[in-house]
């Protein structure tokens, strides 16, 4: 007997947005089963459903043979089913042990029993080889240990069956491996774990059977053995496709931006850039490679001017930018995308038209003694919203009312309205659609095949590896190795230097910093 | 020079510290629960003032305790008045706070002429009651220290010791118990304890609660102890004071106790100064507390730049 | 692309419906509301309502005093909007308002309020004295990080405090001991508009306000920084706008518009000198005009019209029969209370749904 079932899942969002069309869903007990798809395949609509976060508008779930329904994730969790967030819910002050059992504390009497509480962790943690101590505060882990918080606070809560979001997106090589292990031993002590993932290869080295969603709807359930990547990718998008994008032969010859010594202290006190080097040139792509949190987002907010440096020297194009306010260093042509498009790179409140000039009110064109040229701005809308395909009524629609790929398109149709000297790129693709994505990537190979030096931060290695013409990998802040992007380089290879296991030598990096 | 001296470091004057500090304590105590389940409730002081008039009115008909009580529900309830149309209804909760300070401020003397008949703005004709000092001169029985320990420890309200108890309590609560966990947890992240199935608005609605409870409690003390009997407006400020105490309290509760403390001392002063220097303009008594308000956010505020520039970050 | 326009108007005008109906609702929530109070507590419960709700327009004289208090009320609304739209919670109009009037004051009772340009010269003073006093508060937030909230509610009391020390002690009184100055010389009060009423220049003033307001927030660089920074400070900044400098350049100009509030009171017909308590609580009143105009200045003086009717017909049924004119605190705290919520005309069913608990889980997992 099957131990979940989702059967005829329908859920459609207020906004008339179908997330899901009749998913069904089976899971055996002791299984690693994964649920793939592209982005926007209603993979997490689902998850969110099975851990009663959302409501299905049809359909039902049962759970060992019986009919069940999740009025909130707290009977979830009572059911036995526990679930890992992309993006970790732990309160970043806590002790490891306080944020895996907050809401089922041990108590003694009215008192909060900690030793209890860091005991029992401990004897979790040592259980399923997850290898987490339970004092230090989590915001001190790296991001795989407090992965790995998060599935002992499932594992607290006697959980079952285990939902693993992307688990794999924020990880390292090397990392994944290590939660490959925890997976394997978790599955042989009897859990159930559903691994929702986009990645093809690790999906079919982890799980036993397979799921695949495509536009809401379910449209296969495989056995891991018998499918190749090539097969299940045709499943996953219903046509072959192929993401690449090609990269003209430039002349990089001239340096663009220059980077010596740069360190940049967080509010908490701690160096998270230390003392780096690099230079971008005109018309290459440099990636940033690192597991998040390592000083790539740091080093492009203090390139942007968004973040104060402790010490060294930027230069663009010759100048020192250092201390210029953003809108200098934005006159001089830079140009940047930031990572969250939502809290950082766009009013949602404010009208298309008026995010797509936000960074020009100094421009006489649209701005003369103080005065908006409102008809300019519109015109100035118009125009980008055709160029860019953005799907959106008018220029007078406020941003908060398109959908993710067109909130980015708009990002990047501002940024890149004007050809930039140097573009900032942090997670261009994250959340985004497959058309959209292609979009986006070719748009920031064409600015730099017209000669913008472009400095590219993403987690997904393979979109580093797709546009890079070097990269540049960071560990706590320090530079530990360059590469030219050959086609013999691997995630692998770029993985052991992004944990920090070996660090290239100044005469290993030499060929690759120019 | 001599006088002011005398007066400070005398023992009715530390009695009146305690006296002005009580009320802004248990203000800011609850100013500090609701700050750290990150609902910031700028309604202290219309909630001390609703709480002032209930416990006027109440203490006419029934015993002091029942009125102090009768404060503390009328302020339990206004917070969840506030909840329910900040997290309810959606609606922005300074704003809210703001709708419960102006029905305060309107409402309470609308309430008080009905409750006497017309008088306007002050309950001068109801024969309310105070709420005991606690006596506790059988201490100069105590050879030597004795008579100190009265002049010191006599003669404060019960909800000043309460008040004490108070901090004490909200520590425990806030660092020792799985609630306090909770609250400081929806505070900081709420998306951590919504994913382990706590019930987010539900804990802000309850410190909310618990918040306007202490400042209504605070109000029954202003009006059943430090005056007996209630005006319009007199809570002056206090429980704006008292958001300003959280902050400088460094939002833990014995900060609050000494932010409420120095605030409590300036407001001794200005109750002391115009008997020791009759040159001194009242009006500009009167401001010391909020100057010393605006002066300790100011100087706050600086330190913690510092300690930012120290860190190198800027 | 040629019906964009039609439907960028057409979805302002739906925007535009259901903020009317929202506020529309809520006003009559709040008049309901206050009619059973006045029923449970007035003995002549009819008599009451009929002042409330007429009285106002039944006389010129009153409906001079209604005039006043739009004009007045839409300045204070325009002030609290301007720091609104900046997302500033700076409550700071009042005291804005009193330093105001004392610079008016000093200045018009100097010589140079009997020169032609006494009347300028007190509307300027009190400006630049708003001014200032709006960037106390917005410069101690950019620089130091201190809360504006606390800090510009402390500067109220302190200046209500500054007020009545000065008048007793600096300025000149027509006898000991009374706590209002000499009248202000003519050249310096605002003239009349209309004979015998309270309708003074003032008026004039807060319609000059609103259209400047208007052109400063939609038509200008500036007025697009501060929008942008109100919707979100962090992109603002990406964007190369300095948004302390927008913050605290709001609260400043916010300043400005309180301290001519505080002229057109003193200097205006209805006082004409300079008194303790003279704003009777009006210039914290403009937080419910600015929040049901949803901070658009087009809008602030129609709220005006409405909520100035309101509060002259509760001060008339006070003065003429046994219901306090309090009740209008509680009528604006619903007011606000309803408008700032998602409540909406069919809220009842809304009421008692559960409220999704997922969201929040939602929110934190992106």
């Amino acid at each position: 007997m099957a131990l979940l079932e989702a059967i005829g899942i329908g859920k459609t969002y207020p906004g008339g947005v179908v997330a899901n069309d009749g998913v069904n869903l089976v899971i055996e007990p002791g299984e690693v089963h994964a649920v793939v798809g592209e982005n926007g395949a209603g993979k997490s609509t689902l998850m969110k459903i099975l851990f009663g976060i959302e409501q299905p508008n049809a359909g039902r779930l049962v759970l060992d043979g019986k009919d069940v329904s999740f009025a909130g994730p707290r009977a979830a969790i009572d059911a036995g089913i526990g679930m890992v967030f992309q993006h970790f819910s732990l309160v970043p002050s806590f002790a490891v042990y306080e944020n895996v059992v907050m809401g089922s504390e041990p108590r003694q009497g009215i008192r909060f029993d900690r030793k209890r509480a860091i005991a029992e962790v401990q004897a979790l943690s040592d259980k399923f080889r997850l290898k987490v101590d339970p004092l230090p505060p989590v915001s001190s882990l790296p991001v795989g240990q407090q992965q790995r918080v998060e599935i002992l606070k499932a594992l607290y809560r006697n959980a079952r069956i285990l939902i693993l979001d992307e688990p794999t997106a924020v990880l390292a090589p090397q990392e994944v491996q290590e939660l490959f292990v925890a997976i394997r031993s978790l599955v042989a002590q009897g859990k159930t774990v559903i691994f929702i993932a986009h990645k093809l290869p690790e999906v079919l080295e982890i799980s036993d059977r397979i799921t695949v969603m495509r536009q809401g709807k379910t449209v296969g359930q495989v056995k891991s053995s018998e499918v190749t990547e090539k097969s299940l990718a045709a499943l996953m998008v219903g046509r072959e496709v192929t993401l690449r994008v090609d990269r003209k032969p430039t002349d990089q010859s001239k340096r663009v931006a220059e980077v010596r010594g740069l360190r940049v202290v967080n509010a908490r006190g701690t160096e998270v850039v230390a003392g780096l080097d690099l230079n971008v040139h005109a018309g290459e792509i440099v990636g940033l490679v690192g597991v998040e949190g390592n000083g790539q987002a740091e080093t492009l907010e203090a390139i942007a001017g968004l973040k104060p440096i402790a010490a060294g020297d930027i230069t663009l194009s010759g100048e020192a930018i250092n201390g210029l306010p953003v809108l200098d260093r934005r006159g001089r042509g830079l140009a940047s995308i930031p990572e969250d498009r939502i809290s950082e790179g766009l009013a949602t409140g404010a009208t298309v038209a008026e995010n797509l000039v936000s960074t020009k009110l100094t421009d006489r064109r649209f701005v003369r003694s103080g005065l908006l040229d409102l008809k300019a701005i519109r015109d100035n809308a118009t125009k980008l919203i055709a160029e860019h395909s953005i799907r959106v009524g008018g220029p007078g629609y406020t941003v908060g009312t398109l959908s993710g790929g067109n909130m980015q398109k708009v990002v990047v149709a501002r940024e890149l309205s004007e050809q930039p000297k140097l573009l900032l790129v942090n997670q261009p693709t994250r959340g985004v659609d497959l058309g959209a994505t292609q979009f986006i990537w070719r748009t920031i190979t064409d600015a730099r095949d017209k000669g913008a030096a472009v400095l590219l931060s993403s987690a997904d290695l393979s979109e580093l590896l797709a546009l890079s013409d070097r990269l540049l990998v960071l560990y706590r802040g320090r530079l530990v190795a360059a590469f030219l992007n050959t086609p013999d380089l691997t995630p692998e290879t770029l993985g052991t230097y992004m944990l920090g296991l070996s660090t290239q030598t100044a005469e290993d990096m030499k060929p690759a910093l120019r | 020079m001599m006088d002011i001296f005398l007066t400070v470091f005398s023992a009715t004057f530390f009695v009146t510290i305690i006296r002005t500090t009580t009320p802004l304590l248990l203000a800011t105590l609850g100013g500090l629960v609701a700050d750290l389940s990150g609902a910031l409730n700028v309604a202290l002081e219309g909630m001390m003032l609703i709480g002032c008039l209930t416990a006027v009115i109440v203490s006419v008909y029934a015993p002091w305790y029942v009125a102090v009580l009768a404060g503390l529900g009328v302020g339990g309830l206004l917070g969840a008045m506030m909840a329910f149309f900040a997290y309810r209804l959606k609606a922005d909760i300074i704003l809210v706070g703001f709708a419960v300070n102006i029905l305060a401020a309107g409402g309470t003397v609308f309430a008080l002429a009905l409750a006497t008949g017309g008088d306007k703005g002050t309950s001068i004709n109801l024969q309310s009651q105070a709420i005991p000092a606690v006596d506790l001169s059988f201490l100069s029985a105590i050879p030597g220290i004795g008579p100190i320990l009265t002049a010191f420890l006599s003669g404060h309200s019960v909800l000043s010791w309460l008040a004490a108890f108070l901090v004490f309590a909200v520590w425990y609560f806030l660092f020792r118990t799985p609630w306090g966990l909770w609250l400081r947890g929806v505070g900081e992240y709420p998306g951590a304890p919504e994913a382990a199935g706590i019930p987010v608005a539900k804990v802000r609605t309850w410190s909310l609660v618990v918040s306007g409870a202490l400042a209504g409690l605070g109000g029954a003390q202003l009006a059943m102890f430090n005056y007996v009997g209630f005006t319009r407006d007199m809570t002056a400020g206090r429980g704006f004071i008292a958001l300003g105490a959280v902050l400088l309290g460094a939002r833990h509760p014995v900060g609050a106790l000494l932010a409420a403390l120095l605030f409590g001392t300036f407001e001794a002063f200005a109750v002391v100064l115009p008997g020791l220097f009759n040159w001194m303009p009242a009006e500009l008594i009167r401001m010391i507390p909020f100057v010393v308000t605006i002066a300790a956010l100011v100087l706050f505020s600086i330190r913690a730049q510092r300690a930012l520039a120290m860190r190198g970050v800027k | 692309m040629s019906n964009v326009p039609a439907i960028d108007k057409s979805i302002r005008f739906k925007a535009f419906r259901q903020e009317v109906t929202r506020s529309v609702g809520a006003l009559v929530i709040a008049l309901a509301v206050t009619t059973v109070i006045v029923f449970l507590t007035s003995k002549a419960p009819l008599d009451a309502l009929t002042q409330l709700f007429t009285a106002p327009a039944a006389k010129t004289r009153t409906i001079g005093l209604w005039v006043d208090d739009i004009a007045k009320l839409t300045l204070t609304g325009l002030a609290f909007s301007l720091v609104f739209q900046a997302r500033q919670f700076a409550m700071g109009v009042q005291g804005q308002v009193y330093i105001g009037a004392i610079a008016a004051s000093f200045v018009v009772l100097s010589p140079i309020g009997t020169t032609p340009f006494g009347l300028a010269a007190g509307v300027l003073a009190a400006m630049a004295a708003g001014a200032f006093y709006g960037f106390l508060p917005g410069i101690a937030k950019a620089k130091l990080g201190a809360n504006e909230i606390v800090s510009s509610l402390m500067l109220n009391y302190i200046a209500i405090e500054l007020c009545n020390f000065l008048v007793r002690t600096s300025l000149p009184l027509p006898q000991a001991g009374v706590l209002t100055t000499v009248d202000f010389p003519e050249q310096s009060v605002l003239p009349a508009l209309v004979a015998n009423t309270r309708i003074d220049l003032g008026l004039i003033f807060a319609i000059v306000a609103v259209l400047v307001v208007w052109f400063a927030l939609y038509r200008t660089s500036w007025g697009l920084k501060l929008r942008l920074v109100g919707h979100n400070a962090r992109f603002a900044e990406y964007s190369g706008i300095k948004s302390t400098f927008i913050m605290v350049s709001a609260m400043t100009a916010s300043g400005a518009l309180g301290g001519l509030l505080g002229a057109v009171f003193v200097q205006g017909q209805t006082w004409g000198k300079l008194t303790v308590q003279f704003e009777g609580g009006l210039a914290f009143e403009g937080i419910l005009v600015a929040i049901v105009a949803r901070s658009r200045p087009l809008a602030v003086p129609i709220v005006a019209i409405f909520y100035a009717y309101l509060r002259q017909g509760a001060s008339l049924m006070n003065v003429r029969t046994d219901v306090p004119a309090e009740v209008i605190g509680v009528v604006t705290a619903i007011i606000i209370l309803l408008v700032s919520s998602s409540f909406s005309v069919n809220f009842v069913s809304k009421l008692f749904r559960r409220a999704p608990a997922a969201a929040a889980v939602q929110s934190a997992a992106k």
